[in-house]
Order: structure tokens, then C-alpha cells, then sequence
């Protein structure tokens, strides 16, 4: 406490020389001038005092024919004096501290956890709908109904947890690990589904589970024409159709149809060789803006630039709004190359297996095939006359409205 | 005793004097102080002084002897 007091009055330690030192502790004493710390030092001695009492030491110095010589200063006053004349000191110390206290009230940075199925962007996304962005005031962040809308909105996410860990808000979700089914058809055959063709054909194959069929094995049908009728009819005596009965249309229908496929080939490629020049520019950034710390242009006609970037960050998880980082720029000259014989067959055989494997994973077969390769000094080009099965079929509401009756019957859909 | 001094030893490390009129001698082997009737002189090795005001003082230091003269 005593300390406390003496550090906020300010004290000095002083050197005290000459006849007499008892004297002036003497004449201090009377004079109701507190001294502390007295150590003597054979030649001199020395002594806490405070800055009153300091000012007050100048005519007992006198009278007992002592000299005193300030060696250090203590306490507040003197801070605040050494402070004042390191203005530009104090005022970033400050600003530092300010700036620490005003972005650590912000969210830098999102992160999330535990997505599988919802990709990042996706739930970024829905954030920023939210009004959860980076760069946000901790504040106004809702955390149990941000939890709550993520449940609602994404049946796939079955449970939430939404914290703040400084700067950075961390995503935790659980997804739903088993397969969600549509219901949703169900209500759909109040109306009754047609299958219709997808695209122009032959009808290859074709099996009715439920509908009445419209059309039979190697008929020609055009895209949109219906295949297999949602309607049912229930017909009267005189062979006239009394009502409708509606259904989901359900087949196994398989269209053949003819498509020329062609892959052109160049023999000739450019080929970027690096020349070995390239250049290190240092960036710095907040949110989206960049500079470079390279104010010439870049010496280069052709080039390429790759780009490391980090933000900075204080301890885990204190993210900053800043970026810095440092960008490469290679340069590079095009030559053009010529393919081999060997390289051709490659390239042709690689674009071949794409073209079955993207039919492949459509649920394309293939039922016949005729491919030809044609070559020149300039390029390759593959054709090939495919016939391809596909069940190119889907789902569309029936046309057929239903008979209008004096008195409604029960119209209950069958199955 | 009316003014006589007050001498409280604390071990051979420190020693509280009130109602004393002024120090005579300090140096690191002896304090000389002067009461109403005698002196009282304080023997020892590096002996300072931890406060000193008009009514009482702290030696503190290692003592070897309290001498009244």
C-alpha cells in the first residue's frame, strides 16, 4: 500500500555528500521530510525521498553545507512526463491496443466441419443468406437460431453445433448417413404420370408394370410422345369410357436410336517452355483487394503466375484481416510440336475410352459400333456410327382430363 | 519513564527506535543516536537505515551490540 502511495506521489533516489549527512537527517526529521532506503557508502550516501520533500531539501542542504545530485526518478509523474514527450509512442500503443480490441469484436474467419454431402460453398453460401460472413460483428451473431435454421433448412444435417473460438466461428454438422427417399410421388397421382420419350427412337424393349402402354416393340417414337398412359380407362358396357382411373406410369422401356460421334485430333500442339526467367512480387491484401509490392510492369510477354497466400492470424484461432503472400511469375515462349505416330494412337485411343465412359456412366449401351480413323499430315479424325440403347424415358403429368360425371364416384387411384 | 527512548530489537536483523532526538553517526559498522539522557549506539555489519522520520527509525542490518553511553 505504502508503495502504491510513493509510486503515485513519484520519489527520487538521491546522493547526499559533504560535512555532515547526519545533520541533514536530523534537520530532515524535524522538518517533517520522510527519507527512506538510507545506505551509506562510505564517501556518500543514499536516500529514497519524495519530490516534495526533494524541493524542501534545499535550504537544510545549505545549512548543514551538504550537496545532493538526483541519481534515479521513481513513480507517475515521471512516467507520465517521459510518456508525454514519446507521444508517437503512446498514441500507436493505444491505437494497437484499440485496433486489437475493435477487431477481436469481428468474426475473420468460418470454418466448417463434419460436411460430407453439403460442400463448403454450399453452406457458405447459406451463411452469407443468413447474414453470417466473414468480417461480421461477433455481436450480432444469433448462434442457437443459426443452429436451429441450418436443422430446418437441410434435412440432410441432423444435428448442429455452431461456436466462436476468437475470431473464428466453427461449423460443426452431422449429416444424415442414411438415404433419404423421394415420397413426394405419391401425391402426384391424384393426377396420374405419363412416361414419355426423352428423345427420337425405336422401342428396343419394353415392359408395363403399371399404365397402359401406347406403344409396342419397334414402333418409331419421336421425343415427347407418350409411351406408357397414366390414365387407366374404365370403360361402360357400350365400350365408351365411363372414367379414368389415374396411375404413376411404371415400365421398363429401352430406346434404340443411331449417333455419329467424331474426335478431331491435331497432329500439331503448342508446347509452353519456361525460359527459366521468373520473378518474385510479395502481395499484401484485405477482404477481396491486392497490392503487389512492384510498382514496374512485369518484363514478360507470356507467363504464367502461381500465388501463395496467408492470412494472418494470432495464436489458433485470432484471425486477421489481412493477407499477405508472395506471387511467382514464369515467364514462358510457345513452340509448336508435332505429335508421333505412337502419341496419335494414344491420344486417339484416350478420346475413344472418354466417349464410352461418359455414355457408360449416362447408362448408355452400346448395340452396334462402326469406327473409322482417318489420318493426314494435319490431324486424326475418329468417326464412329453408333446404334445406342438408353431407357430414355420420364416422368410427365397426363393430358387426359378426367370424364366429367353427373355424380361423383369414388375415384380413388389404383395402385 | 517520560521520554526516555524506545529500543525493540528484532533478532540480530532489525532494530525500531522511537523517541530518540537525532542521529549523531551513520556508517555501515555504527549508528550513534542520541536519547534524553544517553546515547545509544548500534554496532554491527552493513547496517542502513529503512526509514527515518521525526519520531521513529528502522535499522535493520546483522547487530552485534547495543551499547548506552
Amino acid at each position: 500500500m505504502l508503495h502504491w502511495i510513493q509510486y503515485i506521489r513519484g520519489y527520487v533516489t538521491i546522493k547526499v555528500w559533504g560535512y555532515s549527512a547526519e545533520r541533514l537527517l536530523n534537520l530532515c526529521g524535524n522538518h517533517d521530510i520522510l527519507v527512506w532506503g538510507i545506505k551509506d557508502h562510505g564517501d556518500y550516501h543514499t536516500m529514497n525521498i519524495s519530490v516534495r520533500g526533494f524541493f524542501a531539501l534545499k535550504p537544510l542542504l545549505k545549512k548543514t553545507g551538504t550537496r545532493a545530485a538526483v541519481l534515479q526518478r521513481y513513480g507517475l509523474p515521471f512516467f507520465v512526463s517521459k510518456m508525454y514527450r514519446r507521444k508517437i509512442f503512446v498514441i500507436g500503443l493505444v491505437g494497437c491496443m484499440l485496433f486489437w480490441i475493435l477487431t477481436s469484436g469481428y468474426i475473420w474467419n468460418i470454418k466448417i466441419d463434419g460436411n460430407f454431402a453439403l460442400t463448403e460453398d454450399v453452406l457458405l453460401d447459406y451463411l452469407e443468406e443468413q447474414g453470417v460472413h466473414t468480417a461480421m460483428k461477433k455481436s450480432g451473431l444469433q448462434i442457437e437460431e443459426l443452429e436451429r435454421a441450418l436443422r430446418e433448412d437441410y434435412d440432410i444435417i441432423t444435428w448442429t453445433s455452431v461456436q466462436l473460438d476468437g475470431t473464428t466461428l466453427l461449423v460443426h454438422i452431422k449429416e444424415n448417413e442414411m438415404p433419404e427417399y423421394d415420397q413426394s410421388g405419391q401425391s402426384q397421382n391424384d393426377r396420374g404420370m405419363d412416361l414419355i420419350a426423352d428423345r427420337s427412337g425405336t422401342v428396343s424393349y419394353i415392359i408395363t408394370r403399371s399404365g397402359v402402354p401406347q406403344v409396342a416393340l419397334g414402333d418409331r417414337v419421336e421425343k415427347g410422345d407418350v409411351l406408357v398412359s397414366g390414365a387407366v380407362p374404365v370403360y361402360n358396357e357400350d365400350t365408351t369410357v365411363r372414367k379414368y382411373q389415374f396411375v404413376q406410369s411404371d415400365a421398363d422401356i429401352i430406346l434404340r436410336y443411331g449417333e455419329d460421334i467424331s474426335v478431331e485430333q491435331s497432329v500439331f500442339y503448342e508446347e509452353k517452355q519456361y525460359t527459366g526467367e521468373e520473378q518474385k512480387i510479395y502481395v499484401l491484401g484485405t477482404g477481396d483487394r491486392e497490392w503487389s509490392l512492384r510498382f514496374r510492369k512485369i518484363p514478360y510477354a507470356a507467363y504464367d503466375s502461381s500465388e501463395e497466400k496467408k492470412q494472418l492470424k494470432l495464436l489458433d484461432h485470432l484471425y486477421l484481416p489481412f493477407t499477405y503472400g508472395h506471387k511467382i511469375v514464369k515467364e514462358y515462349e510457345i513452340t509448336e510440336q508435332k505429335h508421333t505416330e505412337e502419341e496419335m494412337k494414344t491420344l486417339m485411343q484416350e478420346a475413344w475410352d472418354k466417349i464410352i465412359t461418359t455414355l457408360d456412366e449416362k447408362g448408355v449401351q452400346i448395340a452396334e459400333k462402326n469406327v473409322t480413323i482417318k489420318k493426314n499430315d494435319k490431324k486424326w479424325v475418329l468417326t464412329a456410327h453408333m446404334q445406342l440403347e438408353e431407357a430414355a424415358v420420364k416422368l410427365a403429368p397426363t393430358s387426359i382430363e378426367p370424364v366429367l360425371e353427373e355424380k361423383t364416384q369414388d375415384e380413388t387411384p389404383v395402385e | 519513564m517520560l521520554g526516555a527512548a524506545i529500543v525493540t530489537v528484532t533478532g540480530n536483523r532489525e532494530a525500531l527506535i522511537e523517541n530518540y532526538k537525532g542521529i549523531l553517526e551513520y556508517t555501515t559498522e555504527s549508528i550513534v543516536l542520541q536519547g534524553k539522557n544517553c546515547k545509544i549506539c548500534f554496532e554491527g555489519k552493513e547496517l542502513s537505515i529503512d526509514y527515518y522520520t521525526n519520531e521513529d527509525m528502522k535499522i535493520s542490518g546483522m547487530i552485534d551490540a547495543v551499547r548506552y553511553f
